[in-house]
């Protein structure tokens, strides 16, 4: 038992050593989860507002310009000023300068006064389906909108809407918790797989295997500090997220840190995976990424599993990003507690354990 | 010259052999497109359905089905079973039974018939974001065409509007993430694969040796390049035509354009690939300092996925600084809108300035690490 400790820290030791000796590594590895949340944090915002909004206003009458001024009033669409015709409003929506063009024919005011219905045209670039639909949605909630003022008299149904767990919907309170399962994922495998893979590139891992190491000691030893690393950064993303977002830790920190560690397991067992699948760190950095693409796209932090085809959802069972995504935005937002969470903690030890005795036999199996 | 092209054509020899004997680099340039293209094209709709709904119903009228019936009507949302009553929505939403629970209280059916306001209650879970905003969204329209219905009147609309939806009328995510799709599986290859392949040859000090061959510096670069360069064209060209393919992307523009600005932003994404392998020399730090520079960007701040006029104004000026943007921009309008050469050349001016820029530095700074 004290002969494995003393292994374990020797490996330990040499790879925090090998880590550090590069100030740009410890950089890169600090820095990165950093910028990584202040990006995705700033730059997803699926709240579309301020629309570029070209206006051709062919009737020019006072009422034209109200029912413009109302379509504008909530900030959906922005104006970016007025076309003189529907050519040019159409060259502008060619060249993106704007995504929607909103017309009013002649005869807008005329048709108005004599209570028929007064048409506005509107033109959509289709091209960015979000923006396309909820454009058209502004106008058309305006549209209805006049309708159901003149429409108070009959019954009326009203939806009154309660959130819970993020009354105000920030895209960041939901977006970052994601974003820490997927900057560990982008961090520890690759870290990990490459590790391995420039040992076994440069020579050295022949030499460690002359010494009377057995492969689990190397492997735990090895994977150690990378773990830390990845408690050190969730933190610092967990922080900026708290500090800088408003994301609540409703629950408790002390379940957020075991999940987290079931779940560094998992991905720094896939890296050692890969790397006993690979000889270069070129192809380790491939087959790393060859995982984590697919991992992202179907963790439910992008767009959520339930939207996803039949076909696909399959897939995100075995995905440990997936449960982690889960866990996080339970245990932050919804301060839930172990026994809520359990099948996905059980979920992500075993997927675990199941990639790290499989890295260790293959490594092992390699040495013959 | 002839010397030049025949030094250089060794050296893409060289590349290509290392090439063609790794199977993963093969992998990552020929497979990992068409993955991307898969999951992003059938995975990711912003277009959300499926959602599943709980209700509580405690009025138990005709009415009040109907209304669950509208809701579950359309597909957006699925019904997940009905509650007792609305204070356990919390604890449904914790179990992720749902992620929307609509309550009907007593006397909806009465307030109906008296031509009162019958207000509903819909809560959700914010903690699933995309989903709760979608509901609110289609709830409120749901909840208007049902009481025009209990109206039973016709009444004249004091306005309508017309939309017509140019270039994507279906509205269909895949047309609109096919170019960025394409954007960023070069901007992956070629940064990264030429990056690490150049710092490999520093870590391993068979860079040295080639410097002991008369094979000049010039040469080294466009040798190193040429391979991943062909290996770039394949790769648009599988994604475009797997697009039209299964997607039915058009290509309604000139396809010149559309070639040149490829080559244009390869040429860049090469020559960023080679700056990061000179100055790190690490294939480690390489992959880091890609991911930061030109993955991670290409991703976020291009437009690809989420709209640059959405970010805070520091982003939106960044993006400037993305090359992925305008080839993005003009793949886009090239593919849906019909664009040619006259309405992209701001773009194709900033491809080719930023290409220039990485070459230069590229070659400068390699020039300079030997002296």
């Amino acid at each position: 038992m004290m002969r494995i400790l003393v292994q374990l820290s020797a490996v330990f030791v040499k790879e925090v050593r090998q880590t550090v000796q590069d100030k740009r590594v410890v950089a890169l590895l600090t820095m990165v989860p950093i910028v990584q949340v202040l990006l995705f944090g700033y730059a997803i915002d699926f709240d579309v507002d301020r629309v570029p909004t070209a206006i051709v206003d062919l009737d020019d009458t006072p009422e034209s310009r109200e029912v413009l001024q109302g379509v504008l009033a909530d900030g959906t669409l922005a104006s970016i000023g007025r076309l003189p015709s529907i050519p040019a409003a159409e060259a502008a929506l060619e060249s993106s300068e704007a995504a929607v063009v909103l017309i009013v024919p002649e005869g807008f005011a005329r048709a108005h006064a004599r209570r028929e219905p007064a048409r506005l045209q509107v033109l959509v670039d289709g091209s960015d389906p979000t923006r396309s639909s909820v454009a058209a949605g502004a106008v058309n909630g305006f549209v209805a909108s006049r309708l159901s003022a003149l429409a108070t008299a009959g019954p009326r149904i009203e939806v009154r809407s309660r959130l819970f767990f993020n009354p105000a919907l920030s895209t960041p309170v939901y977006m970052v918790p994601g974003i820490a399962g997927m900057l560990l994922l982008l961090v520890t495998t690759v870290v990990t797989a490459m590790g391995l893979a420039r040992e076994r590139e440069v020579g050295t891992l022949e030499q460690i295997r002359v010494t009377p190491l057995p492969s689990s000691v190397l492997m735990v030893g090895k994977v150690t500090p990378y773990i830390l690393i990845g408690l050190v950064d969730v933190s610092a993303a967990l922080g900026v997220g708290a500090w800088l977002f408003g994301v609540p830790i409703r629950g408790s920190l002390l379940l957020f840190y075991a999940v987290t560690a079931a779940y560094l397991l998992t991905t720094v067992g896939i890296g050692l995976l890969i790397s006993t699948l690979t000889n270069s760190q070129q192809q380790a950095y491939i087959g790393a990424f060859m995982f984590m693409l697919p991992a992202m796209l179907l963790s439910g932090t992008m767009t959520p599993v339930h939207s996803m085809p039949g076909w696909l959802q399959p897939l995100t069972y075995v995905n440990p990003l997936r449960y982690y995504t889960e866990c996080v935005r339970a245990i932050l937002l919804k301060g839930a507690t172990a026994g809520d969470l359990w099948v996905q903690i059980l979920a992500l030890v075993v997927i675990g354990l199941l990639v790290i005795t499989t890295a260790t036999r293959r490594f092992h199996a390699g040495a013959h | 010259m002839t010397v030049f092209l025949r030094r250089a054509a060794a050296m893409a020899h060289k590349e290509t052999l290392h090439i063609s004997r790794d199977a993963w680099t093969l992998y990552v340039g020929l497979v990992l497109p068409l993955v991307l293209l898969v999951l992003l094209g059938f995975g990711v709709s912003f277009d959300l359905d499926h959602m599943p709904l709980q209700v509580v119903d405690l009025d138990h009228s005709p009415e009040s089905r109907a209304l669950i019936e509208d809701f579950t009507a359309a597909g957006e949302f699925v019904l997940a079973g009905s509650l007792a009553s609305g204070d356990e929505a919390a604890q449904a939403f914790a179990a992720k039974q749902s992620v929307a629970v609509l309550t009907i209280p007593e006397g909806y059916a009465r307030a109906l018939a008296r031509s009162e306001v019958a207000t509903v209650g819909l809560l959700l879970d914010g903690s699933d974001g995309q989903s709760a905003q979608q509901a609110v969204t289609r709830a409120d329209a749901l909840a208007r065409i049902a009481s025009l219905r209990s109206t039973g009147r016709a009444v004249v609309p004091p306005l309508a509007a017309a939309t017509w939806t140019r270039f994507n009328p279906a509205g269909r995510s895949a047309l609109f993430l096919v170019p960025g799709i394409s954007a960023y599986v070069l901007a992956l290859v070629a940064v990264l694969l030429t990056a690490l392949s150049v710092a490999r040859e520093w870590e391993r000090g068979s860079m040295e040796q080639l410097f002991c061959t008369p094979v000049r510096r010039g040469e080294i670069i466009v040798g190193k390049l040429v391979p991943y360069l062909c290996m770039g064209i394949v790769q648009v060209l599988l994604v475009l035509a797997a697009g039209a393919w299964v997607f039915g992307v058009p290509a309604r523009g000139d396809l010149f354009t559309l070639g040149l600005a490829s080559l244009l932003f390869m040429l860049g994404m090469l020559g960023q690939g080679v700056l990061i392998s000179i100055i790190t020399r690490n294939q480690m730090v390489a992959t880091q300092a890609s991911t930061m520079t030109s993955m991670l960007p290409s991703m976020l701040l291009s437009g690809f996925i989420f709209p640059v006029d959405n970010m805070p104004l520091l982003l939106q000026g960044i993006s400037h600084l993305v090359p992925a943007r305008y080839y993005i921009d003009i793949l886009r309008g090239v593919l849906l809108k019909g664009n040619g050469l006259s309405e992209s050349l701001f773009e194709l001016a900033m491809l080719v300035a930023f290409a220039s820029l990485m070459m230069g530095l590229s070659l400068a700074r390699f020039r300079r690490k030997l002296a």
